[in-house]
């Protein structure tokens, strides 16, 4: 039996909404903070599923929830298949490794959880895996705090892949590498999921990288997913607003031209969505309509669009 | 006839000892910054880039210690304070933007009483005043809700917003410069460019000059007058960030830019690491360390260990540099 | 270990926990090695009456067999002070040990549990730390000791003693690790771990618990003075050790009788020995505060 895939139906994680209390007294609830909200994709096997989206949308409450650090307040997780055995690299390379363990032990750790290896071999499994992810196997016996930050992201990569995961879910995996180092990994992850046929989620906010790894990609805003389709469509062909700012916003390499573009606007609050879309506050494209109905997730071919209109958003950066 | 740099580092060298002995994590470092200038400074993970920066501020802790060098912040010398001045200046005359989140931040305080702690320390404003000015940068780093904001503790924030908050911790006090490590890998592309847009405006209404610690080339290229590039513990080029991207002259600096993947090519994209990986402090081969990797790399490269020279308006640190490309 | 190497390195920097801890380890020296070659000055072997109130060497009728003199049993203060310091330490340490592994195992509980549980054991220590801890092990001691009987044993006593002032600590250290709790399980190296499989129970054993172990090292050691000062302050008002295993506190109070009549001596000592140890005990605490508290550690 294998991971025939994920399913994550109808997704919602807010905080802090709970009463307390002394609220309950006054017959309050204090209005939570809604972080995911109502978000519903599959992953299916052999996949690798991009998400971006906006500092604070709520890509890595949506991670946790998936991989069961946190329990939803609204919908489920569905592994189809067998439960699969699940590895998690995480956004902050300092506080994911325990400062007390040496190196060689925090990529033992599940490797020895689910006797993958006969105990013997587990020292040579250690090795190979730090060679991997290009540290040297002498590293092994060192502490944490030895190493730089992205020598300490690549720890952490080591320990997911030493799991031997089916569902690998990956935090901002190369956001503190550079980018020989990012390529590296990168290629790593791929030949892993082509051999091996690797599930994952993979986070990030780089757009090339997500469109290097990912079959399909789904953007998140304030909590909610806006568009869902394939990296190449995402890419190429936008259809959320919102989508084709983020494009937009990323700097490119040239020293010359050093204009920015960051998305007007500022982000709302997500205790305080707007009404209708939530995107409407800062969309060039918004309606009085925008702001009386939410739209829908709307399907279109193999895509999924949450805008009120069928558009093809002009690029700000390129003159048109 | 240059002018007095604003901040100037000569002959940096950081040890690490280990089992008494002393291995070399950053050699023979020198560069300038001058005010109201943005350094860029990139090079591959464990280069040193971060011990650099901790080191002008005297913050490294055991075993990394600082063997030599000379560090002048307008031609005051931090490397001969005692511990008080340096405390003095830290955080008044250099902030510091740590790659680590959470060394800025204390996890049981509230954002709100570490921002207006920061600044009644180093500013002495009234504590009316404080409140309002700590709304007023938690707003300008781009955080929806100041007020939830300032009363959250960091872990309840993403990562981003903990990040923005540690940058507005470092230019609250309004310092002479900033040594930022990495400020903005935690951030999303769009917020990335509202802070580069941010650290951008306060450095012209204030002049506050920067090192800008990163792998992020894109962000250098945006940002950055000048940029130093680090392999293995030694600085290997550094020249006007125009220069750099357009005519790298050590190998290594072009396979860095060549390892990005660009985000407008066709279809499959590819990305190309330069093969092999970067020694260990305590693997350092002899001659150029970045021998073993170099597509150039001849017999002398093995033996001979490359000094920083002028070329054409840069500097770089190799036997065989690449020739000077001129603008196409 | 890494701890260990890095806390020495900084050594060399404070003159002052330098000394503290070699004061300490030559006080441990002299506690536990004098026994070995010396009769037991409180059985009758070890007295010898005729030397009875002996002053210090240099004074007048000094006997160099006894530099600081001897007291009113003729016993030799030197001899006597060891026993008295080893009875000291013994039941410091102990008593700290109690509170920790008590403490420590609420304070786990508490804050990795949370929820009821960590409110119930919560305000049973509010409740407690609303009596001074010298009260609180008067109480036990009392109540202890009606009910074994006064004719209790040395041994019992010293238990008695020992675990009255022990369960004063326990509500310090659960507070601390349980604060400490509180921030380790929100780090992303406990989520890993939770993804990767691992139980509950390991978790805290292998992955908490040596992360929060620095503060409560830093506790133990000034709780040790407190122990130490608790324990004397209890023997002096006549509770609890009996005179056969006397410890600091009752060398103390065996003295002070003869303060008026000038054999200061009898007194004086025991009490410079436990000054010593208290503030050496402090510095090192406040030293391995400071060590461990990155926030001191170099930044504002
Ligand atoms: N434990 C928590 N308690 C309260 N609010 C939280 C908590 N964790 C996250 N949040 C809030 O939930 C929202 C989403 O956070 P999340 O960490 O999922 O964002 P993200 O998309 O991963 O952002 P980034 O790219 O910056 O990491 C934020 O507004 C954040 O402040
Ligand atoms: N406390 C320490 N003990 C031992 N070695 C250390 C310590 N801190 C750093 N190093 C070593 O020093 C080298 C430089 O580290 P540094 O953190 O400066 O790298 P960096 O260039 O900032 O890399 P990154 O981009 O990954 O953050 C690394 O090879 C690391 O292994
Ligand atoms: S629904 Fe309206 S506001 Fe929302 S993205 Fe579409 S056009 Fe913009
Ligand atoms: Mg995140
Ligand atoms: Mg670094």
């Amino acid at each position: 039996m294998k991971l025939e895939g994920v399913d994550v139906k109808a997704v919602s994680k807010t905080f802090g909404g709970k009463a307390g209390a002394f609220e309950r007294l006054l017959g309050r609830t204090p209005r939570g903070l809604r972080a995911v909200r109502d978000v519903s994709f599959s992953i299916s096997r052999g996949e690798v599923l991009g998400l971006v989206g906006e500092s604070g949308c709520g890509k890595s409450t949506l991670a946790r929830v998936i991989g069961g650090l946190l329990e939803p307040t609204g919908g489920d997780i569905a592994f189809r298949g067998v439960k699969p055995r699940l590895q998690m690299v995480f956004q902050d390379p300092f506080s994911s490794l325990n400062g007390r363990w040496r190196v060689d032990d925090i990529i033992a750790e599940p490797i020895r959880t689910h006797r993958l290896r006969p105990k013997g071999e587990v020292a040579g499994r250690v090795a190979e895996l730090l060679e991997q992810v290009g540290l040297s196997p002498a590293d092994g016996v060192k502490y944490p705090q030895a190493f730089s930050g992205g020598q300490r992201q690549r720890i952490s990569i080591a320990r997911a892949l030493a799991g031997e995961p089916d569902f690998l879910i990956l935090d901002e995996p190369t956001s503190a590498l550079d980018v020989s180092v990012q390529a590296q990994i990168l290629n790593l992850l791929r030949d892993l999921q082509s051999r091996l046929g690797l599930t994952s989620l993979f986070i990030t906010h780089n757009l090339s990288v997500v469109r290097l790894m990912a079959d399909r990609v789904g953007v998140m805003y304030l909590g909610e997913l806006v568009e869902l389709a394939s990296a190449d469509d995402i890419f190429t062909n936008p259809k959320h607003p919102y989508t084709r700012l983020l494009i937009d916003a990323a700097p490119d390499l040239d020293p010359i031209d050093r204009t920015l573009h960051p998305i007007p606007g500022e982000l709302p609050d997500p205790s305080r969505p707007p009404s209708g879309c939530s995107f409407r506050t800062r969309c060039p494209y918004a309606q009085p309509l925008c702001a009386e109905t939410p739209p829908p997730l709307r399907w279109e071919a193999a895509r999924e669009v949450r805008c009120h209109f069928d558009l093809t958003p002009k690029s700000l950066s390129v003159p048109a | 006839m240059m002018e007095q740099p604003l901040l100037s580092v000569r002959h940096l060298s950081i040890g690490l000892s280990r089992q008494g002995t002393q291995l070399p994590v950053l050699n023979d470092v020198s560069f300038d910054v001058a005010p109201g200038e943005v350094l860029g400074v990139v090079g591959e993970s464990g280069a040193g880039k971060s011990v650099a920066g901790a080191a002008i501020i005297d913050l490294l802790v055991p075993p990394l210690r600082r063997t030599a060098g000379e560090i002048a912040l307008r031609g005051d010398r931090l490397d001969l304070m005692s511990p008080r001045q340096m405390h003095r200046v830290r955080g008044k005359r250099v902030g510091f933007i740590f790659q680590d989140p959470m060394t800025s931040l204390n996890p049981v305080l509230s954002i709100g009483k570490q921002l207006k702690d920061t600044m009644r320390t180093h500013l002495r404003l009234g504590s009316s005043e404080l409140h309002g000015r700590a709304l007023d940068w938690v707003t300008r780093v781009g955080l929806p809700n100041p007020e939830r904001i300032l009363k959250a503790a960091p872990h309840e924030l993403s990562g981003g917003q903990r990040q923005r908050i540690v940058i507005a911790l470092a230019l609250c006090a309004e310092p002479e410069i900033v040594i930022a490590d990495e400020p903005t890998t935690a951030l999303d592309v769009s917020v990335q460019a509202q802070m580069l847009d941010l650290m951008r405006l306060l450095h012209k209404e204030t002049g506050t000059a920067m090192v800008l610690i990163t792998h992020d080339l894109g962000v250098v290229a945006k940002m950055a007058d000048r940029v130093a590039v680090f392999y293995a513990g030694r600085l290997i080029e550094i020249a006007s960030t125009r220069a750099l991207f357009q005519s790298p002259r050590h190998p290594y600096t072009a396979g860095l830019i060549g390892a990005t993947p660009a985000p407008d090519g066709q279809g499959g994209m590819q990305v190309v690491a330069i093969p092999g990986a970067m020694p260990g402090v305590d693997a350092l081969p002899p001659g150029c360390a970045f021998h073993p990797r170099c597509p150039r790399a001849q017999a002398d490269c093995r033996t001979v260990v490359p000094p920083l020279v002028v070329l054409g308006t840069g500097e770089a640190a190799c036997l065989h540099p690449l020739p000077e490309r001129t603008a196409a | 270990m890494i701890v260990a190497r890095s806390l020495f390195s900084t050594f060399r920097s404070a003159p002052g926990a330098t000394l503290a801890t070699l004061a300490i380890a030559a006080l441990f020296a002299y506690a536990f090695l004098v026994p070995l070659f010396t009769a037991d000055p409180f059985q009758l072997a070890g007295m010898s009456i005729m030397d009875s109130f002996t002053p210090p060497l240099w004074m007048d009728g000094g006997n160099p067999a006894f530099p600081l003199g001897a007291d009113d049993q003729g016993r030799n203060i030197i001899t006597a002070m060891a026993y008295g310091l080893r009875t000291s330490i013994v039941v410091g340490v102990s008593a700290v040990l109690i509170g920790l592994v008590l403490g420590g195992a609420l304070g786990l509980l508490a804050g990795f549990v949370g929820g009821r549980t960590d409110a119930v054991i919560m305000r049973i220590a509010d409740v407690q730390l609303a009596y001074p801890a010298l009260l609180l092990a008067m109480v036990i001691d009392g109540i202890a000791t009606a009910v074994v009987g006064r004719e209790r044993s040395a041994t019992l006593a010293i238990a008695i003693v020992i675990f009255a002032i022990g369960i004063a600590f326990w509500v310090q250290f659960a507070r601390t690790i349980r604060s400490s709790v509180l921030v380790e399980r929100d780090q992303d190296y406990v989520a890993a771990a939770q993804i990767t499989g691992r139980s509950k129970l390991a978790i805290v054993m292998w992955h908490i618990l040596p992360n929060v172990m620095a503060p409560v090292l830093v506790i133990a050691t000034i709780n040790l003075g407190i122990a130490i000062i608790t324990e004397a302050t209890l023997s002096f008002l006549g509770i609890g050790i009996p005179l056969t295993h006397p410890s600091l506190g009752a060398l103390i109070r065996n003295g002070n009788a003869f303060l008026q009549s000038g054999e200061w001596w009898i007194s004086a000592w025991p009490c410079l020995v436990l000054v010593v140890l208290v503030i050496a005990v402090n510095v090192l605490g406040d030293h391995l505060r400071d060590h461990f508290n990155p926030k001191l550690r170099g930044r504002s």
